[in-house]
C-alpha cells in the first residue's frame, strides 16, 4: 500500500466513524424528541 | 498471540528529529509516547484528587453521627468522586496505555491522526479544571450523583451548566481518541499482520473504542437535553411539561452499562498480555477471548435496564433485562477459563504485574458474582440503592480496572524508562494494596444485605462496625498508593532493563530497545508467526 492510498484510507474511516458518533449524538436527541 | 519480527528495526537513531525542548514538547507533542505519558500522569492526579475525595466520604462514616463535613458537600463529595474517578482516573489511564502500546504493538509509526491525538488529550485537564471549580461556587459543586437523574440535577445551582459543559468535553476528548484507536488498528498495522493475530490488549481497545462511539454521544445527547430543559424551556425530562424523567433514565444507562464494559475490556486486555507472559506459555484461546470480548460488548448494549428495575417495567422487560444480563457471564466466564488454562501447568513466577493480574482474577469475579445476584430482578428490589451496590461496583473498578492499570504500569515501566523498578517495593504495594482493597469493600456487602443506603452521610448505629472497618481499609488502600508514586519516582534507580525486559513477553514492543526510543517502526517491521517460540 502506497502512503498516499494509506492517507485515503485512514481519511475515510475516520469520517465514516465520526458519522457513526453524529448519528448517535442526533438520533437519541431525535427520540427524546419524538417522545416529549 | 505469538509473534516474532524477522528483522529487529530499532530506528534509535532520530537524533534529528528527537523531542521538543521545554514545555512545547508537552503542549505542541504530536509523539504517542509523549501524549501516553501525559495521560498517565493526568489520570495519577485525578486518581489522588478523586481518592482524597474518597477519604472525605469514608471519614465522615467511620462511625455513626455527623463528623466533619456538612450532608450537602458530603453528596457533593459522592458525586465529584465518581466523576472524577470515572472519567478522569480510570478512562484516561486506559487511553494512557493505549497511546503508548497500541502503535508499537501493531508496528506503526504513531497514531494516525497524531494531532487529533493532541487535542484529546489537552481538552481532558479544561474539562477538569471546569468540572473541580465548581468546588468554589456558591452552591457548591453538583451533588445530584454522577448519573445525573432530573429532576434532581436540575436543582444544581450556578455550576450546572459547568457540569454539563466539562461532560461534553470529557465526551469529546473520548470520541476523538476512540476514532484515533480505530483508524490507527484498522489502518496501521504491520503489513502481515491480520487482525487475528492482533495482541488482545490491542483487540480489547479496538473493541473498546467502538463501544465509546456508539455511547459517549448518547451521553453527550442526555446532557444537552437536560442543559435546554434547564435554559431553553424545554420539556424533555420534565413531568409538568408533559417530558419523562425516566426516560433518562433509559438514555444514561444505554449509555451507563456499555462505559462499564469501556472501564474493564481494556483491563482484560492487559491481564491477557501478562498472565502468558509469567506463565511463560501462549494465551489459552486467543480466538475465543476475541469472540468473548465482542459477544460481551455487544450484550452491555441490551441490559441497561437492569439499573432500573425499581423504577416499574412490564414483567416482560424485567425477565428480558434479568436474562440477557446473566447471559453476560458466559463469555465472561470463558475468559476467566482461559487465564486460568493459560496458566495451567505454565513455569510461573511473581512478580509484581503478575501479582496484580492474579488478585483481579479472583476479585474481578467476586465483582462480577456480586453482579450476578444483581441481575435477578426480584432480588435487585431488596438490594437496590445499598451499600451491596457500592461493593459490587467497586470491585469491578477497584481490584478490576485500577488493579490492572497498576499491572500494566509495572508490566511496561521498564519499557518506557529503560530501568527496572523496585520489585520489593512493588510487591510491598501489591500486599498492602489487596489487603487494603478487601477491607474496604468487602463489609459494604454485609452493609448492604443489611439495608444500608448509600448516598447518606449519617446511619444507623447497628452498621458502626463494618462502616468502621471500611474506613480503616480506605485510609489504609490510600496510603498504599504512595509506595506506588516512591516506585515510579525512583524507577530511574534500578537495573538497566533488557529490549525484552521479562523472560516470557512477545510481540513487537519488545523488540525494541528499553527505553521505546522516541521514534519507532518508522518502516514497518516485518512479522511472521513464530508459535514455537514457547514450546
Amino acid at each position: 500500500m502506497t502512503e498516499a492510498e494509506q492517507k485515503k484510507n485512514i481519511r475515510r474511516t475516520t469520517l465514516i466513524v465520526a458519522a457513526i458518533a453524529l448519528a448517535f449524538y442526533i438520533g437519541f436527541i431525535m427520540i427524546g424528541v419524538v417522545r416529549a | 498471540m505469538n509473534t516474532e519480527v524477522h528483522a529487529h528495526d530499532h530506528h534509535d537513531d532520530h537524533d534529528d528529529h528527537g523531542p521538543a525542548k521545554g514545555v512545547g514538547r508537552w503542549l505542541f507533542s504530536t509523539n504517542h509516547k509523549d501524549i501516553g505519558t501525559m495521560y498517565l500522569i493526568f489520570s495519577l492526579t485525578m486518581f489522588f484528587i478523586g481518592g482524597a475525595m474518597a477519604m472525605v466520604i469514608r471519614s465522615e462514616l467511620a462511625i455513626p453521627g455527623l463528623q466533619f463535613v456538612h450532608p450537602e458537600f458530603f453528596n457533593q463529595m459522592t458525586t465529584m468522586h465518581a466523576l472524577i474517578m470515572v472519567f478522569g482516573a480510570v478512562m484516561p489511564a486506559f487511553v494512557g496505555l493505549a497511546n503508548w502500546m497500541i502503535p508499537m504493538m501493531i508496528g506503526a509509526p504513531d497514531m494516525a491522526l497524531p494531532r487529533m491525538n493532541n487535542w484529546s488529550f489537552w481538552i481532558l485537564p479544561v474539562a477538569f479544571g471546569i468540572l473541580l471549580s465548581t468546588l468554589l461556587m456558591p452552591g457548591g459543586s453538583p451533588a445530584g450523583g454522577w448519573t445525573m437523574y432530573p429532576p434532581l440535577v436540575l436543582q444544581t445551582g450556578d455550576s450546572f451548566p459547568f457540569l454539563i459543559f466539562s461532560v461534553h468535553l470529557m465526551g469529546i476528548s473520548s470520541i476523538m481518541g476512540a476514532i484515533n484507536i480505530i483508524v490507527t488498528v484498522i489502518n496501521m498495522r504491520a503489513p502481515e499482520m491480520s487482525l487475528l493475530k492482533m495482541p488482545m490488549f490491542v483487540w480489547t481497545w479496538l473493541i473498546t473504542a467502538y463501544l465509546l462511539i456508539a455511547v459517549m454521544p448518547v451521553l453527550a445527547g442526555a446532557v444537552t437535553m437536560l442543559l435546554t430543559d434547564q435554559f431553553f424551556g424545554t420539556s424533555f425530562f420534565l413531568a409538568a411539561g408533559g417530558g419523562d424523567p425516566v426516560m433518562f433514565q433509559h438514555i444514561f444507562w444505554f449509555f451507563g452499562h456499555p462505559e462499564v464494559y469501556i472501564m474493564i475490556l481494556p483491563a482484560f486486555g492487559v491481564v491477557s498480555e501478562i498472565i502468558p507472559t509469567f506463565s511463560r506459555k501462549k494465551l489459552f484461546g486467543h480466538d475465543s477471548m476475541v469472540y468473548a470480548a465482542s459477544c460481551i460488548a455487544f450484550l452491555s448494549f441490551i441490559v441497561w435496564a437492569h439499573h432500573m428495575f425499581t423504577v416499574g417495567m412490564p414483567l416482560t422487560g424485567q425477565l428480558f433485562f434479568m436474562f440477557a444480563t446473566m447471559l453476560i457471564a458466559v463469555p465472561t466466564g470463558v475468559k476467566i477459563f482461559n487465564w486460568v488454562a493459560t496458566m495451567w501447568r505454565g513455569a510461573m513466577t511473581f512478580e509484581t504485574p503478575m501479582l496484580f493480574s492474579l488478585a483481579f482474577v479472583f476479585l474481578f469475579t467476586i465483582g462480577g458474582f456480586s453482579g450476578l445476584m444483581l441481575a435477578v430482578a426480584p432480588a435487585d428490589v431488596q438490594y437496590h440503592d445499598t451499600y451491596f451496590v457500592v461493593a459490587h461496583f467497586h470491585y469491578v473498578l477497584v481490584p478490576g480496572s485500577v488493579f490492572a492499570i497498576m499491572a500494566g504500569a509495572y508490566y511496561w515501566l521498564p519499557k518506557w524508562t529503560g530501568y527496572m523498578y523496585n520489585e520489593t517495593l512493588g510487591k510491598v504495594h501489591f500486599w498492602a494494596s489487596t489487603i487494603f482493597v478487601n477491607l474496604t469493600f468487602f463489609p459494604m456487602h454485609f452493609l448492604g444485605l443489611a439495608g444500608m443506603p448509600r448516598r447518606i452521610p449519617d446511619y444507623s448505629t447497628q452498621f458502626a462496625d463494618f462502616n468502621t472497618v471500611a474506613s480503616i481499609g480506605a485510609i489504609g488502600f490510600g496510603l498504599s498508593q504512595l509506595l506506588f508514586v516512591w516506585v515510579l519516582l525512583t524507577s530511574k534507580q534500578g537495573e538497566k532493563a533488557t529490549d525484552r525486559v521479562w523472560e516470557g513477553s512477545h510481540g513487537l514492543e519488545w523488540t525494541v530497545p528499553s527505553p521505546a526510543p522516541y521514534h519507532t517502526f518508522e518502516t514497518p517491521p516485518k512479522y511472521r508467526i513464530a508459535d514455537e517460540a514457547f514450546e
